[in-house]
């Protein structure tokens, strides 16, 4: 593998780094608590990197910012060879596989003509990710949206301010109550 | 007897109709809103005295706050597991519990009325409903749902007897609610209302699904077996509701 398709996977790897932190840190952790999912990553990434698209964005030395360069310059040109210059040789990589709460992300780059064509990111098949997926069959049932004035004694609505109350039906049924 | 009180942002409705004498009601009212001030007191993210203020400020730590803070923020960490993340006190950078505070200070003032005697009353603070027992009527509690285009008007009528309702939405203060996978306003639902044992729990689903959208109606199908119903909004006014949803018959 070339360095800068390492340099592009190790992109991805950042960048389900990322999301693995941003799943798995802790609302009542101390900041200086590392975040589990940093553990299995061998090579931390900037922060700065989330944009898995762009393989220059994890070019931090020089010999890899010149390399990033070169890539840019043969990016004007589409055949097979100038592709394979850019460093970055057709076919699927993987990030690295990182573990949050919910089970295990893992980022997919596709590579054609030397540009990263697809990216995508699985997400646990099983729990309560599992559920947010559009794939889940179970779901609440569709009927049609009623407009009633009922009697009843108090009413659910969006959070409502001391101001907006005034306006709302809980404040009529506040006044003909009292 | 009947009780509206400006507390927490918001107005909060009290109404107590076990057969007590008054002096005993009105004491129940007032410890219940002392109880709702303190609170407020301690959570309050616009009190720069506030615990909450303190904690965010790093005047003092999470270990040396009251035990009322420690167990918010330990079941604001639980609900941010179990709704995948999409609770979140930590969604506008800073600590802020009020999304859990509101809920759960309305479920413990309940219990407080119960364990002083109240059998039958309902506390519901800015839309947000806990009852207990049986109503005025002698029946169920009769708990409309707002509308989500119309404020004078009813989407549902759910008759309940001991439990909550909790609603959120995009209508009454725009869009609120983020989602913290796209750092966007959350957008799909317009409004979502989850009916369960608890208050705080229901409130921190309902706004949890409202940051999912669209995905959220089939992550709340998922909460029925452990007793939350939902009944649900788009943006483009499809109505959905969970099969047990207890919706009032007349």
């Amino acid at each position: 593998m070339r360095r800068s398709t390492a340099a592009a996977v190790g992109t991805l790897t950042g960048a389900a780094l990322i999301l693995g932190v941003r799943l798995s840190v802790q609302p009542v952790a101390a900041p200086d608590a590392a975040p589990a999912a940093q553990e299995v990553v061998d090579e931390p990434v900037a922060d700065e990197t989330t944009e898995p698209a762009e393989p220059e964005d994890s070019s931090s030395s020089s010999a890899e910012d010149a390399d990033a360069e070169d890539a840019d310059a043969e990016d004007a040109g589409d055949d097979e060879a100038a592709a394979d210059d850019t460093g970055l040789a057709n076919g699927t990589y993987k990030g690295k596989a990182v573990q949050n709460p919910y089970g295990t992300v893992q980022v997919t780059i596709k590579v054609s003509g030397g540009k990263i064509s697809a990216a995508d990111a699985t997400y646990p098949k099983s729990g309560y990710s599992a559920t947010i997926n559009p794939n889940a069959v179970k779901t609440l049932a569709q009927e049609t949206l009623s407009k009633q004035s009922a009697d009843v004694d108090a009413v659910s609505g969006a959070t409502f301010t001391s101001q907006s109350y005034v306006t709302s039906l809980q404040a009529a049924l506040d006044k003909a109550g009292a | 007897m009947r009780h509206v009180e400006q507390v927490m942002g918001t107005v909060v409705s009290i109404e107590i109709v076990d057969p007590l004498p008054d002096t005993v009601l009105r004491e129940m009212i007032e410890s219940t809103c002392a109880w709702l001030h303190e609170v407020d007191a301690r959570f309050s993210t616009y009190r720069d005295d506030s615990e909450v203020s303190r904690l965010r400020a790093g005047a003092v730590r999470a270990e040396e706050c009251s035990p009322d803070l420690r167990l918010v923020l330990e079941r604001c960490a639980d609900l941010w597991r179990t709704t995948d993340g999409y609770f979140d006190a930590y969604a506008g950078g800073a600590l802020d519990p009020s999304g859990y505070v509101k809920g759960w200070s309305v479920e413990e003032a309940s219990s407080r009325l119960a364990a002083a005697g109240s059998s039958r009353h309902y506390i519901g603070a800015g839309g947000d409903i806990r009852m207990r027992g049986t109503g005025p009527s002698g029946g169920r509690w009769r708990v409309g749902v707002r509308h989500p285009w119309e404020a004078d008007k009813l989407a549902w009528v759910l008759a309940l007897t001991d439990g909550a309702v909790a609603t959120s939405g995009t209508y009454e203060r725009g869009a609120h609610v983020w989602n913290p996978r796209t750092g966007e306003p959350a957008t799909g639902l317009r409004s979502v209302t989850v009916v369960g044992p608890d208050l705080a729990v229901a409130d921190a689903y309902a706004t949890a699904a409202l940051a999912m959208g669209e995905p959220g109606l089939a992550w709340l199908a998922g909460l029925t077996g452990e007793g939350y119903e939902s009944a649900v909004v788009t943006e483009d006014g499809r109505a959905f509701t969970s099969a047990g949803l207890p919706v009032a018959v007349s």
